[in-house]
């Protein structure tokens, strides 16, 4: 079990503030935050390349652990091969013996075409692969990886993706991975750490983070559209002379979330255990790839999420009347 | 066109300042004159001591200034700002307040004579020091740029990869740097060469080079000067090119 207590780091213009966390052997960990949230700080702890102002880290072995930083940083003064197998040899494995491991690695990770070739001649995609295969190669426990998709193209960054859910499930290493990609980490972890301003605000499956993220930035940063501050009284969040019910009683200060996925959207009112329903214009359609996205004013601006086909089954234009729909549960409510 | 053409031609005229003595000087000196110094026992163990004495001056300083430009690239620490300018300094003063200052503290009956044993006024160790101290900047300062410009990542990553921070230092830092080390080695050599101010405070004789030439020309002129000041000058400038040639093919080399 990898485990941080309460450490607490400092370092140029990044820090990370009591940070508490257990990471199981063999786990796929996502580490989610925007950039500047103290991310490769944390990794650079759990190297081992710092030592925290604060606190402590327990259960890592440096000599078991194999940091990929976002721009792989191999190293420019050495060809592919020579990258790959730097880690051999300050083992002082026996030549053969590197040879045999550098073919199986190549093999695994389809580079054995570049062995012979610059670094700087190799594409994004390529880069990563020879920086996988050089942690690799040396067999670790605990693969740490910095954004590793940040700088690639889609269609690489799918490719990398599987990549690494292939790796972990074959390897059975504890994958800690940090992104600023929530699609990423729905994809990829297991658990996932919502890491904002050095502070860790959430932990859980990809389930809970995203069904209830902790706070009204984890839900902006997770992508929610709907994200409204005011007051509750008796049940009721007052915003713009709309009233939506809520679970909460009465809160001072509240920001709620509505998730878009879980709003319904109909030409007459839709009859449901669903006790918030609104009569609205529609005043914004943007169509998107799995989704269509359509603004309805309410009061508010309301975005909603329907599937492509139901947009064309219903025939939905701009200044349409609709009413929206959604549960009183479907109303998270975060009070600050 | 017409942008670059003027750009051209007032770098040539800056180019022509500098080439201009530098031919008239060879041209007075004349191709025999020149031959004739070369034969001069004193000319040639000027000259020899001169680069000799710059090039140990350069190994000390590549020694003890390569770790200390590391040192000054990654770490940040308070005061750092006073040590980097104490280092820029000897570029800032007269050379002779700099000799002056070095024989305070390595003349005969000084601290560090007396500390370390060393004779240094008056002998081949004490231009050394000279050459050392008015010229070390150019290598520290070079070799610092040139550990600053590679990322403190790529190090990290060798240490994740079992390196202890002297490997990392050793196969990452240094290799990657060396081009700048190498720069800033040979300009600090070609400084120290060039260098008159501090050592002839501090060791007259043996004469290097630029003090044989001064002593030529306070004692007999600008006809005796000029053949050496011409011979010097052709010495350096061959040096500097051949250098040059041999960094910039390793660096070719390097980006094949």
């Amino acid at each position: 079990m990898i485990r941080l207590i309460e450490v607490t780091k400092n370092f140029a213009d990044f820090s990370l503030k009591n940070i508490s966390l257990e990471i199981s052997p063999g786990e796929y960990f996502v580490v989610l935050g925007p950039s500047g949230a103290g991310k490769t700080l944390l990794l650079e702890l759990l190297a081992g390349l710092l030592e925290p102002d604060k606190g402590r880290v327990e259960g890592i072995k440096p000599e078991k652990v194999a940091l990929i930083y976002q721009d792989y940083m191999l190293f420019p003064h050495l060809n592919v091969q020579e990258n790959i197998g730097y880690g051999l040899k300050l083992r002082k494995i026996p030549p053969q013996e590197q040879r045999a491991k550098l073919k199986k690695i190549a093999t695994e990770l389809e580079i054995e075409h570049l062995l012979q070739r610059a670094v700087t001649t190799l594409s994004g995609g390529e880069k990563q692969r020879v920086a996988i295969a050089r942690a690799l190669i040396l067999q670790p426990e605990i693969l740490l990886l910095d954004e590793p998709t940040a700088a690639l193209d889609h269609r690489v960054r799918r490719q990398i993706q599987h990549l690494f859910a292939r790796l972990h499930r074959q390897y059975q290493q504890t994958f800690i991975h940090v992104t600023h990609d929530f699609e990423e980490a729905l994809a990829l972890g297991e658990r996932i750490a919502l890491l904002f301003k050095g502070e860790i605000i959430q932990v859980g499956s990809p389930q809970d983070i995203f069904r209830s993220p902790a706070s009204k930035e984890a839900a902006n940063f997770l992508g929610y559209k709907n994200v409204f501050s005011g007051r509750i009284s008796n049940h009721y969040f007052e915003i713009n002379g709309v009233s939506i019910l809520t679970t909460v009683k009465e809160a001072e200060r509240a920001h709620c979330v509505l998730n878009s996925n879980e709003i319904i959207i109909s030409r007459r009112k839709f009859s449901s255990s669903a006790r918030n329903s609104f009569r609205g214009q529609i005043k914004e359609i943007f169509p998107r790839l799995a989704t269509t996205e359509v603004v309805v004013d309410i009061g508010v601006d309301l975005a909603v999420d329907i599937t492509p086909q139901s947009f064309q089954e219903m025939q939905l234009k701009i200044g349409d009347e609709v009413y929206v729909t959604f549960k009183t549960t479907s109303v998270k409510v975060y009070e600050y | 066109m017409r942008f670059r053409a003027i750009f051209g031609f007032l770098g040539f005229l800056l180019v022509l300042f500098v080439a201009l003595p530098v031919l008239r000087m060879v041209w007075e000196a004349g191709g025999g004159q020149m031959l004739e110094v070369t034969k001069a026992p004193e000319v040639r163990s000027a000259i020899f001591l001169t680069l000799r004495a710059s090039l140990w001056a350069t190994l000390l300083a590549l020694f003890f200034g390569v770790p200390l430009a590391y040192f000054l690239a990654r770490v940040d620490f308070k005061g750092k700002k006073v040590i980097e300018s104490l280092i820029d300094l000897p570029v800032v003063i007269p050379h002779t307040a700099a000799g002056i200052a070095l024989l305070l503290v390595w003349g005969r009956h000084s601290l560090l004579t007396r500390a370390t044993g060393l004779t240094v006024v008056g002998t081949e160790v004490g231009i050394t020091l000279a050459m050392l101290f008015v010229s070390l900047p150019f290598l520290v300062n070079g070799a610092k740029e040139g550990f600053r410009l590679v990322d403190v990542r790529l190090e990290n990553t060798a240490r994740t990869l079992g390196a202890s921070p002297f490997q990392a230092f050793w196969t990452v830092a240094l290799p990657l740097a060396k081009k700048s080390i190498l720069s800033g080695s040979i300009m600090m050599w070609a400084r120290g060469i060039s260098e008159f101010g501090a050592v002839v405070i501090l060791a007259y004789h043996p004469m290097t080079a630029s003090v044989l030439i001064f002593e030529r020309f306070q004692n007999f002129g600008l006809q005796e000067a000029t053949p050496v000041a011409a011979l010097l000058l052709i010495v350096s400038l061959v040096v500097i090119i051949v250098l040059r040639v041999i960094v910039d093919r390793n660096r070719a080399k390097k980006n094949d």
